[in-house]
């Protein structure tokens, strides 16, 4: 169970989707680092990641862990922003039209109540229409 | 560095251990290891174990210790999710590796059986990204189903290659008295099973277990007077990222190359000289990942090779014998301990299900998915 103290600590990675990139070598990932973990490099940049991308993979979670059981049936996907990736719930789409590849955007919705009585808001992603 | 000797293993059934606790499972197989060591009184224990939180106990070096008349002893716990057991076996090779100690019990234990499946589900997940991942809702499973839906997408495996993988190792396990699911599957079976975190079915994944595992670790004046005495010829630990999100490549598991890498030129094995090894199965995907990229085929290979009779015993390199993760179980933090007492167990010639000779064997447990991993060399 989540708490309101760590929704707020991660409001601006979480709801600005920021990304750590290396100023050395050019890597960039999400959830950000202190250090590049591909060359080592301290000299690290935030980044703010586009928020329409595409699904790389993704799974329909028919068994919840404790405190999901209203979300479940839930999609999650890793989903290519830019050149990192971000793993998130996928909504407003029945599991049965979801695909590889298909093109999603950035959504801020509800998620399940922190074990302090909270409701945080996170971002999910929703298919694009064009 | 001093040589070290596995001098005795026990193992716990592993299984749904209703009228056993933490501490009877942990005891009864340390006391089985110490008799098979002749009665040995250890100078350390090192306990591999994961989610004691979830039976609000921790402090479990201690518990157990003193359960088992170690009052006085150095103790403590290692942790490294699913590969805790691994990273026990590790931290305790270092002990009498390093001349610190001569005599070391090495102790996996788990206890699932004792809350609601979803606070078991839950406390798995804990092994993921908890500000990351856990936030949204993913289970242990749910990460690995994405491994696996990237996998089979970008190869173009079909799922009935990966779930061909569940009916052999049951067909392993049947023959293992430790095993918890000791019975022969179909791929029909598999098929029809109902879906955890799509496309993973429950056939394609390991069992909830309780279990417990233990090895006397010794220097070589003390190893046990045997014809087989059984070393630790290299012992190796890597990391990766919790996230699957800043993962390098989503096929592939560097930590497994890594330690596998190390713990091979420690040893001065070659890969092509490995008998025998028991791999961290478990999910269909866990067991694909593992055969390529601790390098016995290529990338997108492995289901082809298992479906074609590679791997199955006798072959060269046999694989897990005891049935795996996805057979004998998987009690989480010993499971690393189970692989280490089996192998040494066909090394000596007495493993008690399926066996063949070998000289070189390998483990691979794995904690989180892909995070953590212990590679251990072992030979007769």
């Amino acid at each position: 169970m989540t708490t309101l103290q760590r929704v707020w600590r991660l409001k601006n990675t979480i709801l600005n989707l920021v990304a750590s990139r290396c100023s050395s070598c050019g890597y960039i990932t999400y959830p950000p680092k202190m250090r590049c973990p591909v060359c080592g490099s301290r000299e690290l940049r935030e980044e703010a990641l586009p928020r329409e991308g595409e699904v790389l993979s993704y799974t329909v979670i028919q068994v919840p862990a404790k405190g999901f059981e209203d979300f479940t049936p839930i999609i999650i996907a890793l989903v290519r922003l830019g050149d990192a990736k971000v793993l998130s719930e996928v909504v407003d789409i029945k599991p049965e039209n979801m695909s590889v590849g298909m093109r999603v955007v950035a959504t801020v919705r509800r998620s399940a109540e922190t074990i302090d009585g909270g409701v945080p808001y996170v971002v999910k992603f929703k298919p694009l229409k064009l | 560095m001093r040589k070290v000797y596995v001098a005795g293993v026990g193992m716990v059934k592993v299984g749904k251990h209703v009228d056993k606790s933490l501490r009877d499972l942990a005891g009864e197989a340390a006391l089985k290891a110490l008799e098979e060591a002749g009665n040995e009184t250890p100078e350390a224990i090192v306990v591999g174990n994961m989610l004691s939180s979830l039976v609000e106990q921790e402090n479990l070096a201690s518990l157990i210790g003193d359960h088992i008349g170690l009052r006085g002893a150095c103790g403590f716990k290692v942790e490294g999710a699913c590969g805790s057991g691994g990273a026990a076996l590790m931290t305790g090779y270092s002990l009498v590796a390093s001349g610190l100690f001569s005599k070391v019990l090495v102790v996996g234990v788990e206890k699932l059986f004792e809350r609601p499946s979803n606070d078991v589900i839950r406390g798995l997940a804990y092994a993921a990204d908890a500000d990351y991942e856990l936030i949204y809702g993913i289970t242990f499973s749910g990460l690995n189903a994405l491994l696996m839906r990237y996998y089979m997408n970008k190869y173009g495996v079909k799922y009935e290659e990966l779930a061909y993988w569940s009916v052999l190792m049951h067909k392993n396990g049947y023959k293992n008295p430790y095993a918890q699911l000791r019975n022969e599957i179909t791929l029909e079976d598999v098929l029809k099973s109902p879906v955890i975190a799509d496309p993973i079915r429950l056939y394609d994944s390991c069992p909830l277990s309780d279990g417990a595992s233990a090895a006397l670790l010794v220097s070589e004046d003390l190893r046990k007077a045997t014809d087989t005495p059984v070393s630790i010829a290299g012992v190796s630990n890597s990391i990766d990222s919790v996230d699957l999100s800043s993962r390098l490549e989503l096929d592939h598991l560097l930590a497994s190359r890594v330690s596998a890498e190390n713990a091979l030129r420690i040893a001065k094995v070659s890969l092509r000289e490995v008998d025998i090894a028991e791999i961290h199965d478990a999910y269909t995907i866990t067991a694909a990942l593992s055969i390529e990229s601790i390098g016995f085929v290529e990338k997108g290979k492995a289901p082809k090779a298992w479906s074609e009779g590679r791997f199955s015993p006798g072959d060269k390199p046999s694989l897990n014998l005891s049935g795996g993760l996805k057979s004998r179980g998987h009690p989480v933090g010993a499971t690393g301990v189970y692989q280490l007492a089996e192998v040494v167990m066909q090394l000596r010639g007495d493993f008690p299900g399926v066996s063949v000779p070998a000289e070189v064997g390998l483990t691979q447990n794995i904690g989180g998915a892909g995070s953590n991993i212990t590679t251990i060399i072992l030979r007769r």
